[in-house]
C-alpha cells in the first residue's frame, strides 16, 4: 500500500489506485456499444427475420444469450467494478488492498467475457438464463469473484474509516450473493471440454435457476447499483443522503426480502402452490424496501431543481431513480397470480426488464459516468450540450421501447388468453397473435436504435473529454485520517457498521434464510412426484436432438410448461406435471413465447412437417417470424459424447440401462438410420442419418410422449 | 381462478416459519434504525464528503 504516515499519528497520505478504475471504466465504455448492438439486431430479426444474414451464429437462440450477456455482465459488470472501486477507496479512506489482484480481476473478468462472446453464438450454452455459460468459464467466473472479494474484504480490513457507509453494505450483499447464487446454480458435472450436466433436475433446476435469476438481477443489477446511487448521487447534488436512517431498514429489508421472490417466476408451472404463493407474496412485500431507496434517492435532490435543469449528471440520476420505481412497482405487479396469468410468457415482461436495465442502470451508468470521468482524468466535461443530447435521446429511446413491449405484451397475452362463450379458443391460431404485434416489434426497433444513438453520442463525449486530459499528470496525494476508531458505543447498529467480518455474516444470513426455506423442500423431490405418473427418460438419439435443441436456443422462444389456465389447456393440452420434465437436466420449462409451447407438440405433426418446417417455416406457416434453419441438415449429430452423457445421468438417477449407456451412440445412429430413411420415403433427401434435423426431429417427436398415462394430445400446436 | 386462492399456503409450516422470521426481523432492524442518536446518524450521512480529494470538475 502506497502511504506515507505524517508527523500526526492519525493522518496519512495515500493515492487511491485510480488506474484500475480507468480500465473498468473503458471496459464499460467498449462492451456497452456490443450488448447494446447485439440487442438492436435481435430487436431486428423480431421484427424481420432474415436480420439474422442466414447466419446461425447471429441466429436470435444464440444472439439474445449474448445480447444478455454482455449487457450483465459486461457492460453493468465493468460499471459495477469501476464504481465500487471508485467509491469503496474514498468512504474507507484506504487504496485498494493489492494492485496485483485489481490486475487480475479486470484482465480475468475481460477474458470471460471474450470467453461468452466466442462460445454463446457458437451454441455452447447451458440454456439457463443469465447462466448460461459452460462449465470452464463457471469455474474462472467463480476463480475472479474470489479475487474480487479478497481484494474487496482486505480493503475493508485496512480501512482508516471505522463506520462503514450504507454503499459499502449494498457491495458486500452483492459480493456475498453473486458467489452463492453462482456457485449453487453452477454445480454441474462437465461430459466434454465444453458441454456438462447440471445437478439438478426438473423442478428442482427451475427453482433452483430462477432462484439464481431473479436474484441476479437483484444483487446484481440492483444492489450494486444501489450502493452507487447512495455515493454517487450524493456527491453529485453535494448534499448527504435524505435519510440516513431509512437506508438501515431499506438495505435489510431488501436484501432479506429479494431472495424469497425467485418463485414468481415460476407461476401456475408445476412448482408446488405454497412455493408459488410464498414467492408472491414476497414479490408485493418488495415494494415497500424498493420504494424506500427510490423515495430516498429521489429525496436527496430535493431543493435541487437547478441542478436538475442545469446539470446533465442530475439528470440521468432522477431518470434512473425514475425508472428504478416504476420498474419496482410493476415487478411485484407481474407477481401477482392474475396479471402474470396475462403477462408472462410475453412482451411485457421484456419491457418490464429493459425499464430496469436501459431506464435504471443504463441512464445511472451514464450519470456516474459523467461525473467520475472528469474527475479520474482530471480534467472538465467536454461538451455539457451532448451531455444533454444523450440523455434526452436516450430518454426517448427507453420510453419508446418500454411503450411498445408493454402493449405488446398485454395485447399477445390477451389474445391468447381469449376464450369464446362457446369454451373455444379467440384466436387458436398462434401466429395470428404474433402478426398482431409485429409492428410494435418495429416501434421497439426505433426505441433500441434512439437509445444506442443517446449511447454513442455519450461515448463521443467521454472519448473527447479523455481526450482533454493533461498529459503524465502526476497522481494525486489525499491526506487522510484514522476516524471512528476511539469511540464508544452501546448501540447495535451502530456497533454492527463498524464491523466489517460480522457485518458480513450477517448479510450472508439474512440472503440464506430465503434461499433455504424455498429450496431445501423440493430436494425431496419424492414428496412431489406420483409414482403412478413417473415419465420414461429419453432414447439416445432423442437426447442428442435435445442437444441440439439446447445449442440452438431453441428455448429462448419457446416454453415447455403448459399453466393450468383455460386458454392453455384448450391450446395445448393438459397442464405439465412434475413427473413429465423429471429427468430433464436442465430443465426447458423457458420464459418467453415468442412461438407456441412445444410440450405436446410430439406426434401432432408428421416428420417432414418439421423438416420442412425446420428449413423454412413459412412453407408451413405463412407469416411465421421463426428464422429458417437450413445448416440443421449440413452440420453431424454428436453421437461420440453419448456415453459419458448417459452415464452421468444414470449417476444422477436417470433410470438407464447398463446396455443402453454403453452402446448409446450406436443406439443413437440405429434410430438415426430409421427415422432418416423414413423421412426420403416422404421426400427428403437421401442420407440425412447423420445430419442434426434428424436428431432434433425424433426429440421434437418424443416430447409430451414420455408420460406414462398418456395425455391426450390437443388441438393447436401452430 | 379465484378458488385457487384456497389452495394458497398448503405448506402452513413452513410459511409461518417464513413471516415471522421476517416479521421478527424487521422489526428489530426498524427499532435500532429508529433509536440511532441523530449525531450518529448525521456523522453516517457525511461519510462521503468527509475525504475530499476533488482533483477534477
Amino acid at each position: 500500500m502506497r502511504a506515507n504516515t505524517d508527523l500526526n499519528a492519525h493522518t496519512e497520505n495515500i493515492i487511491y489506485d485510480d488506474k484500475i478504475v480507468k480500465y473498468f471504466s473503458l471496459a464499460t465504455f467498449g462492451w456497452g456499444i456490443a450488448a447494446l448492438l447485439f440487442g438492436l439486431i435481435a430487436a431486428l430479426q423480431l421484427a424481420y427475420w432474415p436480420m439474422n444474414m442466414n447466419m446461425e451464429w447471429m441466429t436470435f437462440g444464440r444472439l439474445r444469450p449474448l445480447h444478455t450477456n454482455a449487457a450483465i455482465f459486461a457492460f453493468a459488470g465493468n460499471a459495477i467494478f469501476a464504481g465500487m472501486y471508485y467509491s469503496t477507496q474514498r468512504l474507507l479512506k484506504a487504496r485498494l488492498f493489492s494492485d496485483l489482484l485489481s490486475k487480475i480481476h479486470f484482465w480475468g473478468w475481460q477474458f470471460v467475457i471474450l470467453c461468452a462472446a466466442i462460445t454463446l453464438p457458437l451454441g455452447y450454452t447451458q440454456s439457463k438464463e443469465y447462466a448460461e455459460l459452460e462449465w470452464p468459464i463457471d469455474i474462472l467466473i467463480t476463480v475472479i469473484w474470489v479475487v474480487f472479494a479478497i481484494n474487496f474484504f482486505m480493503t475493508i480490513k485496512r480501512r482508516r474509516e471505522k463506520h462503514l457507509y450504507v454503499g459499502i453494505w449494498f457491495y458486500i450483499a452483492t459480493i456475498i450473493t453473486v458467489a452463492m447464487l453462482h456457485i449453487v446454480n453452477s454445480i454441474e458435472i462437465p461430459i466434454t471440454p465444453l458441454k456438462s450436466i447440471p445437478v439438478w433436475g426438473g423442478i428442482q433446476d427451475a427453482l433452483v435457476q430462477w432462484w439464481y435469476g431473479h436474484n441476479a438481477v437483484a444483487f446484481f443489477l440492483t444492489t450494486p447499483f444501489l450502493g452507487l446511487m447512495y455515493y454517487f448521487v450524493p456527491k453529485a447534488a453535494n448534499r448527504p443522503v435524505y435519510s440516513y436512517r431509512l437506508s438501515i431498514i431499506h438495505f435489510w429489508a431488501l436484501v432479506f426480502i429479494y431472495i424469497w421472490a425467485g418463485p414468481h417466476h415460476l407461476l401456475y408451472t408445476s412448482l408446488p402452490e405454497w412455493a408459488q404463493s410464498l414467492g408472491m407474496v414476497f414479490s408485493i412485500m418488495l415494494w415497500a424496501p424498493s420504494w424506500g431507496g427510490m423515495i430516498n434517492g429521489l429525496m436527496t435532490l430535493k431543493g435541487a431543481f437547478k441542478e436538475l435543469i442545469q446539470n446533465p449528471v442530475i439528470k440521468f440520476f432522477v431518470a434512473a431513480l425514475t425508472f428504478y420505481g416504476m420498474a419496482t412497482f410493476e415487478g411485484p405487479l407481474l407477481s401477482i397470480k392474475s396479471i402474470s396469468a396475462v403477462g408472462h410468457y410475453t412482451d411485457w415482461i421484456v419491457g418490464h426488464v429493459h425499464s430496469g436495465a436501459l431506464g435504471w442502470n443504463g441512464m445511472l451508468i451514464m450519470g456516474m459516468m459523467l461525473w467520475m470521468v472528469p474527475r479520474l482524468w482530471k480534467t472538465e466535461l467536454y461538451s455539457v450540450k451532448l451531455a444533454e443530447n444523450s440523455f434526452w435521446v436516450s430518454l426517448t429511446g427507453v420510453l419508446f421501447y418500454y411503450v411498445s413491449m408493454t402493449v405488446a405484451g398485454i395485447t399477445q397475452g390477451l389474445m391468447l388468453n381469449g376464450v369464446t362463450a362457446e369454451g373455444k379458443l379467440m384466436y387458436p391460431d398462434f401466429v395470428e397473435t404474433v402478426t398482431k404485434i409485429v409492428p410494435l416489434y418495429w416501434v421497439r426497433a426505433i426505441g433500441g436504435a434512439l437509445f444506442v444513438t443517446g449511447y454513442l453520442i455519450f461515448i463521443y463525449n467521454m472519448y473527447k473529454t479523455i481526450k482533454l486530459a493533461p498529459k503524465d499528470a502526476p497522481e494525486t496525494v489525499v491526506k487522510v485520517t484514522r476516524t471512528g476508531w476511539d469511540e464508544k458505543t452501546n448501540d447495535v447498529h451502530r456497533k454492527l457498521e463498524g464491523m466489517g467480518l460480522g457485518f458480513s455474516v450477517l448479510t450472508f444470513v439474512a440472503v440464506l434464510v430465503g434461499s433455504v426455506i424455498e429450496i431445501y423442500p423440493t430436494l425431496s423431490l419424492h414428496r412431489y412426484v406420483n409414482p403412478e405418473q413417473t415419465t420414461e427418460p429419453f432414447s439416445a438419439l432423442q437426447i442428442a436432438g435435445r442437444g441440439i435443441y439446447i445449442s440452438e436456443g431453441c428455448y429462448v422462444c419457446h416454453s415447455q410448461q403448459i399453466r393450468p389456465i383455460v386458454a392453455e389447456v384448450l391450446r395445448y393440452g393438459p397442464a405439465s406435471t412434475i413427473e413429465e420434465s423429471m429427468w430433464d437436466r436442465p430443465h426447458q420449462w423457458g420464459s418467453k413465447r415468442t412461438g407456441p409451447d412445444l410440450s405436446r407438440l410430439g406426434k401432432k405433426y408428421p416428420d417432414m412437417w418439421h423438416f420442412q418446417h425446420m428449413i423454412n417455416p413459412r412453407a408451413i406457416t405463412p407469416n411465421s417470424i421463426m428464422p429458417n434453419y437450413p445448416w440443421l441438415v449440413e452440420k453431424n449429430t454428436d453421437f461420440l459424447s453419448l456415453r459419458r452423457e448417459f452415464s452421468v445421468m444414470k449417476a444422477l438417477g436417470t433410470p438407464y440401462d447398463e446396455n443402453t449407456i454403453a452402446n448409446a451412440d450406436i443406439i443413437a445412429q440405429k434410430e438415426a438410420k430409421i427415422l432418416a430413411d423414413e423421412l426420403h420415403k416422404q421426400g427428403a433427401p437421401k442420407g440425412l442419418e447423420k445430419k442434426q434435423i434428424v436428431a432434433l426431429i425424433a426429440y421434437l417427436q418424443a416430447l409430451g410422449q414420455k408420460a406414462k398415462t398418456p395425455s391426450p394430445t390437443t388441438a393447436d400446436n401452430k | 381462478m379465484k378458488q385457487e386462492g384456497l389452495k394458497f399456503f398448503t405448506d402452513t409450516y413452513l410459511t409461518v416459519i417464513g413471516f415471522l422470521i421476517f416479521f421478527s426481523y424487521f422489526v428489530f432492524v426498524a427499532v435500532n434504525a429508529l433509536r440511532a442518536p441523530k449525531k450518529q446518524i448525521q456523522q453516517l450521512a457525511h461519510i462521503p464528503f468527509s475525504n475530499e480529494d476533488e482533483h477534477g470538475k
